[in-house]
């Protein structure tokens, strides 16, 4: 009973600060949105287009580039801008369809493509490797057209009789084929932002809430309940109950918009709902070890977003760890996060169940235990230590 | 003046004796420069590992190996013989091989015949563009082979008599593809993630002066420091220049070391000193405006607290503090360069990829000074009343 008193003054503090609500539900959505845009997958390289000649045949060699595989296509309207877009990485390479090109075509004349790639420069390589397959294979009707002219019909007509052609000559071809393996990282987009948001937020937001706790801790309110007298692990388990309410409903918020607003699939809902509830069991232990170990409320609100920020880059929420190297991948573990993420991306990319991420929940459920009793054991020495 | 600098010195020995200032101001920044450096080293180029599974051994086979090993492909790929199908798939389930090609048996005898054998190309189903980009290399170099047999079919339909096959085969054989694609260089330089990440963590960093600055303001205000001041008598005019000078001092300070160590440490580019400099002055500028507004809206020290948290976690997300703004959709890129720190990125990411000097950065502390006069003309009328009131 007195647990649930505690947690219910705590709950009423925090739900009267809107900046409060504003970091556990507004910003977490804003970054959910940023990062599922952005985060869109590395299956594209983004190239950009200037056609110079304006003709039927470069409109013809544009559409090709838009539609080949492995190309995202943008027209530039001039050199200069293209060039920009280029050196600042906003495209992996640029394509110039030179000015005269349908001319040059038609009387049988070699034509270049200008293709902007630094060589130094390996994504802008592969990208241009992806460009000239295209060239090549545009080029190839060209090739056809110019040398079917010398035997009757104007160019434009061979050109289409090579376009026509084409699905039917026999040629060497290229079949792909899929190797099914186990996903290393989350799907891109909003299954990506969703879950790693949540994981951030949840934790970065608890340990902030620290500042809370050091704000009662300083105002001697934890020696008044003490001589009440209320066990150092009451309170502990009053404040934390507020704490993991709030986590929950946090929780609850994200996982409600990213499945209604942003069609996220939180995959099996016996092992999310176990996930979550351990990840805000995890959130409040390290909020309440935050309460006990900053000195002053400015202390936990200037390095609460900084350790919280960390955690979550360490443990995979701005970035997959499967593209990290080995020791990052192992240093990342040290950390609550990378767990938590390992087991969203079994449930979201390889449909995992709650025994695939059974391992994944005991190390969380650990965590959380560590954090409660490390919180109790700095409030009891400090109780002591003030002979309360 | 010497009263302005006197509020200075004071505000910074408040700062600096409280140890979460050179944490927020130099340590984590650099520390989390460093771990996005660690995390992404050697990670900045893009390079697998292809499978080549050579079931042919005919010279068609031996060139296509040999073209592989190109010098301009060494950047993008590096080849490993796999004896086999099944091992190369294997290999691509274990993540050793990003992808791979598979030459048949049978494939020179055939390319030139009625029934050429196809190229298979392997690649995981991660949605990983390595796939495709095989295709492309292999596609690249059987271009010309295909580019033949369509000038041949396209010359028969145009009315190339039949009879004379042979001879005809032995035209098309000589022709050449009359499109080539030719790289050009623009001379940049690649962004390396370090380089991106050192600028966007210590502007974000130093974005958090506003909130410790304006929580200050009101600290001494409620303590009746303010009025003491005044009656001092100090003008408010002299009370918000100190308050503006220690954000500057600290501002500087705090994104100067950022800068050297990042360099020295990991290598991060900022471009040259002097346009990097004006581009991180002019942004600290941009900084006291928006320290000044947050004085000037706010009523208490809780709301400057909310406030300017609020504005530097939005500022940063917007002006692309935590991820590459060039990978994002042009909403979002246009959105960052409606604030002071998404031009500061854009301004120190010109000078590591395009380089130049002062004329690279023009533009972007050109966009900060705007941006910050109209912030600081309306935070002035603002803060002279929080001043006096």
């Amino acid at each position: 009973m007195r647990a649930i008193a505690i947690a219910r003054a705590s709950g009423r503090r925090v739900l009267r600060d809107h900046v409060a609500l504003f970091f556990l539900i507004v910003l977490p959505i804003v970054v959910i949105v940023i990062v599922g845009a952005v985060a869109q997958g590395f299956n594209t390289f983004r190239v950009g287009v200037i056609d110079l000649d304006g003709t039927q045949a470069s409109r013809q060699l544009v559409a090709e580039l838009s539609h080949a595989s492995g190309l995202a296509v943008s027209d530039y309207p001039n050199l200069t801008s293209l060039e920009k877009a280029v050196g600042r990485s906003e495209i992996s390479a640029g394509v110039v369809i030179p000015r005269g090109l349908s001319s040059d075509e038609r009387r049988g004349r070699a034509v270049t493509v200008a293709v902007m790639a630094e060589q130094a420069n390996s994504t802008q390589q592969a990208a241009a490797t992806q460009v000239t397959s295209v060239v090549d294979d545009f080029g190839g009707k060209v090739q056809a057209a110019q040398f079917a002219t010398r035997y009757g019909g104007s160019f434009t007509q061979d050109l289409s009789r090579a376009a026509f052609l084409e699905s039917s000559t026999p040629r060497v071809k290229l079949t792909s084929r899929v190797v099914q393996t186990s996903q290393g990282s989350l799907p891109p987009g909003y299954e990506y932002s969703a879950p790693t948001e949540l994981v951030l937020f949840v934790f970065l937001m608890a340990i902030a809430s620290g500042a809370t706790i050091v704000e009662t801790r300083r105002l001697g309110m934890f020696e008044r309940m003490s001589a009440a007298p209320v066990r150092p692990r009451t309170i502990i388990a009053g404040e934390s109950v507020t704490y993991i309410l709030i986590a929950a409903g946090q929780s609850l918020v994200i996982v409600a918009i990213g499945a209604l607003v942003f069609g996220v699939s939180w995959g099996n809902p016996l092992a999310a709902g176990a996930l979550l509830i351990l990840w805000c069991l995890v959130g409040a232990g390290a909020g309440m070890v935050a309460g006990t170990f900053f000195r002053t409320p400015e202390q936990a609100s200037a390095m609460g977003p900084v350790i919280g920020i960390v955690f979550a880059m360490l443990g995979g929420c701005m970035w997959p760890l499967s593209i990290v190297s080995r020791t990052m991948r192992e240093i990342g573990h040290a950390t609550p996060q990378a767990w938590a993420v390992d087991a969203w991306t079994s449930l979201l990319s390889n449909h995992g169940d709650i025994v695939t991420i059974s391992r994944d929940l005991g190390v969380l459920a650990l965590f959380a235990l560590g954090f409660f009793a490390l919180a109790t054991f700095r409030l009891k020495a400090m109780l002591a230590a003030r002979g309360a | 003046m010497r009263t302005a600098l006197a509020i200075a010195r004071k505000d910074l020995r408040q700062r600096i004796r409280d140890r979460s200032a050179i944490v927020v101001g130099v340590i984590a920044p650099v520390a989390i420069a460093g771990l996005m450096s660690l995390a992404f080293n050697g990670m900045n180029s893009f390079h697998f590992t292809l499978g080549l599974v050579e079931l042919d051994h005919g010279p068609v086979a031996v060139e296509l190996a040999k073209a592989l090993d190109a010098p301009q492909l060494r950047q993008v790929i590096t080849v490993s013989e796999v004896s086999s199908t099944a091992l190369a798939r294997a290999e691509i389930k274990s993540g050793y091989l990003g992808a791979a090609l598979v030459i048949p048996a049978g494939f020179s005898a055939a390319v030139t015949g009625e029934h050429p054998e196809s190229l298979t190309t392997l690649s995981s189903n991660d949605g990983s563009i390595v796939g495709s980009v095989t295709t492309s290399i292999a596609s690249s170099f059987v271009a010309q082979v295909n580019a033949d047999r369509l000038a041949f079919a396209t010359a028969l339909a145009a009315g190339a008599p039949r009879g004379d096959a042979a001879q005809l085969i032995g035209v098309v054989s000589k022709l050449h593809i009359p499109l080539q694609a030719v790289q050009q260089a623009v001379g940049a330089h690649e962004l390396k993630v370090i380089s991106y990440y050192s600028p966007g963590m210590g502007v974000f960093f130093l974005l958090f002066t506003i909130n410790y600055a304006s929580r200050s303001f009101f600290v001494d205000r409620s303590q009746g420091m303010i009025e003491r001041m005044r009656a001092a008598p100090v003008s408010p005019v002299e009370i918000l220049l100190g308050k503006a000078l220690s954000v500057f001092v600290y501002g500087v300070v705090s994104l100067a070391t950022i800068g050297v160590v990042t360099t020295a440490a990991f290598g991060a580019d900022w471009g040259a000193p002097l346009p990097a400099a004006l581009v991180g002055l002019a942004l600290v500028f941009s900084v006291i405006c928006l320290t000044a507004l947050v004085i000037g809206v706010a009523r208490t020290q809780r709301q400057a607290e909310g406030i300017s948290s609020i504005l530097v976690f939005g500022l940063a997300l917007l002006g692309g503090d935590f991820f590459f703004i060039s990978s994002a959709p042009s909403t979002i890129k246009h959105l960052a360069l409606l604030t002071p720190n998404g031009w500061a990125i854009r301004g120190f990411t010109d000078l590591a990829t395009i380089g130049g000097g002062l004329g690279t950065i023009v533009e972007p502390v050109v966009a900060i000074l705007v941006i910050s006069a109209v912030i600081g003309a309306i935070a002035l009328s603002l803060a002279r009343r929080a001043v006096t009131a």
